[in-house]
């Protein structure tokens, strides 16, 4: 029983996926292994992101061939991910959670379906085209609009101060990740309140809750297994998006956002812009570097995961324990 | 009615009834800030790629600037398909095996590692299965390529989602089949996955509205072709819809644009039918 | 009786996934044609030669049945690497490959195609029909943060009689790789020794940081941040034209080598490659950008087919030369119905020649 070749078929499954994981991580950090001795640790710490004259004679430093001038410092592009990251789901959480609401509880079950859908659209709509909508609507609805009101009203903070005259930067590339993660987290917490049983919504309507306090105070605990998986699978999703948010972002380098609509770059959406000059680079350093912004985002993702799990242990293990 | 009078009567009662008349409120308007920019995306989308869309586009290959999307189309069928038909066994089974044996520190690992999985880059992951399968396994550009890179991308999504709504179905209903003498096998594929099959449809359909959608994996692993793809797996570079978009719009001619936002167009119509007729078929059952 | 309509329901769904996985397979059996007398190319890389080989692949294969050319918009960087690789038969640049590059792999050609051109564009309302001058040291100025102001005294005294606002300049650079980005720091390299020293040239730049300044993706998405930003610069390849003039952006005279204050049109971009015909070594790696010349345009370059001369087989080789050689030839691709549409010169004749005997090369 405790061995049956059907489990044993699904332990082969499940564990494929850490193999895949394993497999992807390995590479980087064989293929990344020349850059990691080159950079040291610096590599976190500094500001400073330059290729180095491509034209000129590689030079010899730290015993491995170089181009003259390069230097590769990500923290930049560390603290971009991690912002654009934490402003999107401390804005996509909520929404998620009250779209989901809306379509379980309150909206008429006839159009429950085609409101869904709606939502589910969302995950649909192609990354570029993200992006050029972004750029075209999102980005001067931010400079003439959302970043003046910031100013107004936030603007005794210096983070919401100065308005944008562009509206590319950190605000616009939150909101784009925003869009892209409310789909996930909203389809997986609304099929987890419709599977909630009805006796259980019943006892709580004989309690004498409001059909809005059943949804928030009985049915939402019930599912936070789902929510902090949610909101996890959310967090992966935004953590590693690229070409949207490198249309919207502004592409900042060699600087650190200093307010809500500075400039920024993201460590996916950097590796992607320069992925291709990289591969100019005879010495091989550039590409190889890039492969450590990878696998710094992996361990980044890994450290994330945990926090992630820690702040919502309580929550987990109500989970687990249903099983 | 007899509440508002209680309600008029008791006023702790009246708070509570304003504060969930502002719940409503806030979450009609949660879903208004979502749909809003969907619709404009989509009515932008729509507007551009309707006037485009004309019985070439779904019969000839693209040719240069202009022409047809064939091969984009089936190019997208054949790499988000293959995509399914290597990452759906995996990531539903992985899902079957988190949620109902997946207790232990194995399960713990695999489920960490899942989540860790969705944050790389997917670019990261076409540059992985470039050096890889590309480069050293000489496969060259090749639909293989492409669709072993797009199921790594929703294998993650497939096996969490699996595993979150199969833990939604209560414990009595397997306790009942284990009772009756049921094997693991029966005891999943006849009382727990039914129930929770909307919710693996809908990892389903998200790994597919994320294969379909994706390019940066692609670019390097599928390639570009301007033929129709001629079912060789390996060896033959093969078109998909996300790089008309992407490549025919940073082009300066009106011709390819139009022929950008008709794949832009078709993608969402692509998901939306799809997304539409597996609902259909689960409302049946419902209804 | 829930569990068990879903149960038909899960079967129904099986189903269809075995359907959908065999009429996979039956696509795949259908279209299959005789590849053996097929030779396929592939050409990848630059973004800006891309709607070139847009035009003249459909041509060129109408007219040669036998072999099917796929074009590909990649890089530069990654078109040169794909040459070397193999992957790519045709590699498309904006920059030649540098000596160190040629180093580690000696076999590969540097094929001039065409000649492209690029603007410097901005939106300072009110002037965009002004077409303002610009000079290398100015535009190194406002790229690297010391020129701050459209009232700049170092605008003011390249232009005389223009009241310049006080409005704030927004500096756009490309933050994808790009053969634009190559080409105008080559330009600002050449004019400006402190920018040289500091920042130097390439297809990305460890970019200063400029207060305000943003980057933007490929020249659409310079197009669209230039004219929805007022106060912005920006550099754009010379394909845009109609873009630029559609957004009403403002096109910069910029200072040659000379002196000289000039727009890029046939006669300065001419006189430009004239002037440097003569300097184009054998391998045909050299910079166009700042050359002497009273009327020369000072950024313009030759666009690259990236070759490894060695190819897999004989007949690769064949078609790879055959299709070169069409398109630079004047009673081929290279005539204004091609290039005039993306705004390209054609190459003068003795370079033209040169690029006859690289692809000759090939085998």
């Amino acid at each position: 029983m405790r061995t049956s070749p059907f489990r044993i078929g699904l332990v082969g499954l499940a564990g494929i996926i850490p193999g895949m994981l394993v497999a992807v991580v390995l590479f980087l950090a064989i293929y990344s292994w020349p850059a990691i001795h080159f950079n040291g640790i610096g590599f976190l710490f500094r500001e400073t992101w330059n290729l180095g004259n491509l034209y000129a004679d590689p030079v010899t430093r730290r015993g491995v061939q170089v181009p003259i001038g390069a230097q590769y410092g990500i923290l930049v592009f560390i603290v971009g991910t991690l912002a654009t990251s934490a402003i999107a789901l401390l804005i996509a959480v909520p929404v998620s959670l009250g779209v989901a609401i809306f379509l379980a509880e309150g909206a008429p079950p006839r159009l429950r379906p085609t409101l869904s859908l709606i939502v589910e659209l969302l995950a649909v709509v192609p990354s570029v085209v993200y992006g050029l909508w972004g750029v075209a609507v999102l980005v001067p609805l931010i400079a003439h609009y959302i970043a003046p009101a910031l100013d107004d009203v936030l603007g005794f903070i210096p983070f919401f101060a100065g308005g944008s005259p562009t509206g590319f930067g950190l605000l616009s590339s939150s909101l784009v990740l925003t869009l892209m993660v409310v789909p996930i987290i909203t389809a997986t917490v609304y099929s987890a309140l419709l599977q909630v049983p009805r006796p259980d919504k019943e006892a709580a309507y004989a309690l004498g809750a409001m059909k809005f306090e059943v949804a928030v105070r009985a049915m939402l605990p019930m599912v936070r297994g789902s929510i902090v998986g949610a909101i996890i699978l959310g967090l992966g999703r935004a953590l590693g998006e690229t070409m949207a948010v490198l249309m919207v972002s502004g592409g900042a380098i060699n600087h650190l956002p200093g307010t809500i609509t500075s400039p920024i770059s993201t460590m996916a959406s950097f590796i992607v812009s320069q992925l291709d000059s990289a591969e100019q680079d005879p010495t091989g350093m550039a590409v190889r570097s890039l492969a450590e912004i990878a696998l710094v985002l992996f361990i980044i993702t890994v450290i994330v995961n945990v926090i992630a799990r820690l702040i919502t242990r309580g929550l987990h293990v109500g989970l687990t324990s249903r099983a | 009615m007899s509440v508002s009078q209680v309600a008029l009567e008791f006023p702790l009662l009246r708070g509570r009834r304003i504060r969930t008349r502002i719940g409503w409120v806030l979450s009609i308007l949660a879903f208004v800030l979502v749909a809003a920019p969907l619709l404009d995306i989509l009515i932008l989308v729509t507007a551009r790629g309707i006037s485009a869309i004309s019985p070439e586009l779904f019969l000839a290959p693209t040719n240069g600037i202009s022409g047809g999307l064939l091969n984009a189309i089936v190019g997208t069928f054949v790499l988000s398909g293959g995509a399914l038909i290597i990452g759906v066994p995996i990531g539903v089974g992985g899902g079957i095996y988190l949620a109902e044996f997946g207790t232990g520190s194995f399960g713990a690992v695999v489920r960490f590692l899942s989540d860790v999985l969705t944050g790389i880059p997917s670019i990261v992951l076409g540059y992985f299965s470039y050096i890889t399968m590309v480069i050293w396994l000489g496969w060259q550009f090749s639909a293989l390529a492409g669709a072993i890179t797009l199921a790594l991308m929703v294998v993650p999504y497939m096996a969490r989602l699996t595993e979150l709504s199969l833990r939604q179905v209560p414990l009595s209903l397997r306790e009942a089949g284990y009772a009756l003498g049921a094997p693991d096998r029966k005891v999943i594929f006849r009382i727990v996955l039914p129930p929770a099959l909307p919710g693996v449809l809908t990892g389903a359909l998200l790994a597919l509205a994320i294969s379909v959608g994706e390019t940066a994996p692609l670019i390097y692993t599928a390639g570009w072709s301007n033929y129709v793809w001629n079912g060789k797996l390996t060896h033959e570079p093969i078109g998909y819809l996300t790089y008309v978009i992407w490549s025919f719009i940073n082009q300066p001619f009106a011709s390819a644009h139009a022929l950008a936002f008709a794949a832009a167009f078709l993608v969402v119509l692509v998901v939306l039918v799809i997304n539409v007729t597996a609902r259909t078929l689960l409302f049946a059952r419902t209804a | 009786m829930q569990t068990r309509s879903s149960e038909t329901l899960l079967r129904r769904t099986f189903l269809l996934g075995t359907l959908g996985g065999t009429s996979l397979g039956l696509i795949s059996l259908v279209p299959r044609r005789a590849a053996a007398a097929e030779v396929t190319l592939l050409e990848t890389g630059s973004s800006l030669l891309y709607p070139l080989f847009n035009l003249w692949v459909p041509k060129y294969t109408a007219m040669h049945p036998g072999v099917r050319i796929t074009t590909q918009s990649t890089g530069s960087g990654t078109g040169i690497a794909q040459a070397i690789s193999g992957v790519a038969q045709i590699g498309a640049s904006d920059a030649y490959m540098s000596s160190a590059q040629l180093k580690k792999d000696p076999g590969i050609l540097n094929i001039p195609l065409a000649i492209s051109a690029q603007t410097v564009n901005y939106n300072v309302p009110g002037l965009n029909n002004a077409n303002l001058k610009l000079s290398g040291p100015v535009l190194a100025g406002i790229y690297s943060g010391k020129i701050r102001h459209w009232n700049d005294p170092a605008i003011a005294k390249i232009n005389p009689g223009v009241t310049l606002p006080s409005q704030g300049i927004v500096p756009i650079h490309r933050t994808d790789g790009s053969g634009d980005t190559f080409i105008f720091s080559q330009y600002l390299a050449a004019s400006d020794s402190d920018w040289a020293d500091n920042v130097g040239y390439g297809t990305t730049l460890s970019w200063p940081p400029v207060q305000g300044g943003i980057g933007a993706i490929g020249n659409p998405g310079m197009v669209q941040a230039c004219g929805q930003t007022p106060g912005s610069l920006a550099y754009i390849g010379v394909s845009y034209a109609a873009q630029i003039t559609k957004a009403g952006l403002g096109t910069a005279l910029l200072q040659n080598r000379a002196g000289n204050f000039v727009l890029p049109n046939p006669t300065t971009v001419g006189a430009a490659v004239a002037a440097l015909e003569d300097k184009t070594p054998a391998d045909q790696r050299i910079s166009l950008i700042f050359a002497p010349g009273e009327n020369s345009y000072p950024i313009i370059n030759y666009e690259y087919a990236i070759v490894n001369s060695r190819q897999a087989s004989s007949d690769i080789a064949a078609a790879v030369r055959d299709f070169l050689t069409w398109a630079v030839d004047p009673a081929g691709g290279s005539t204004p119905e091609f290039l005039g549409v993306v705004h390209f010169l054609s190459l003068p004749e003795k370079i033209a020649a040169l690029s006859k005997a690289q692809i000759a090369k090939i085998h």
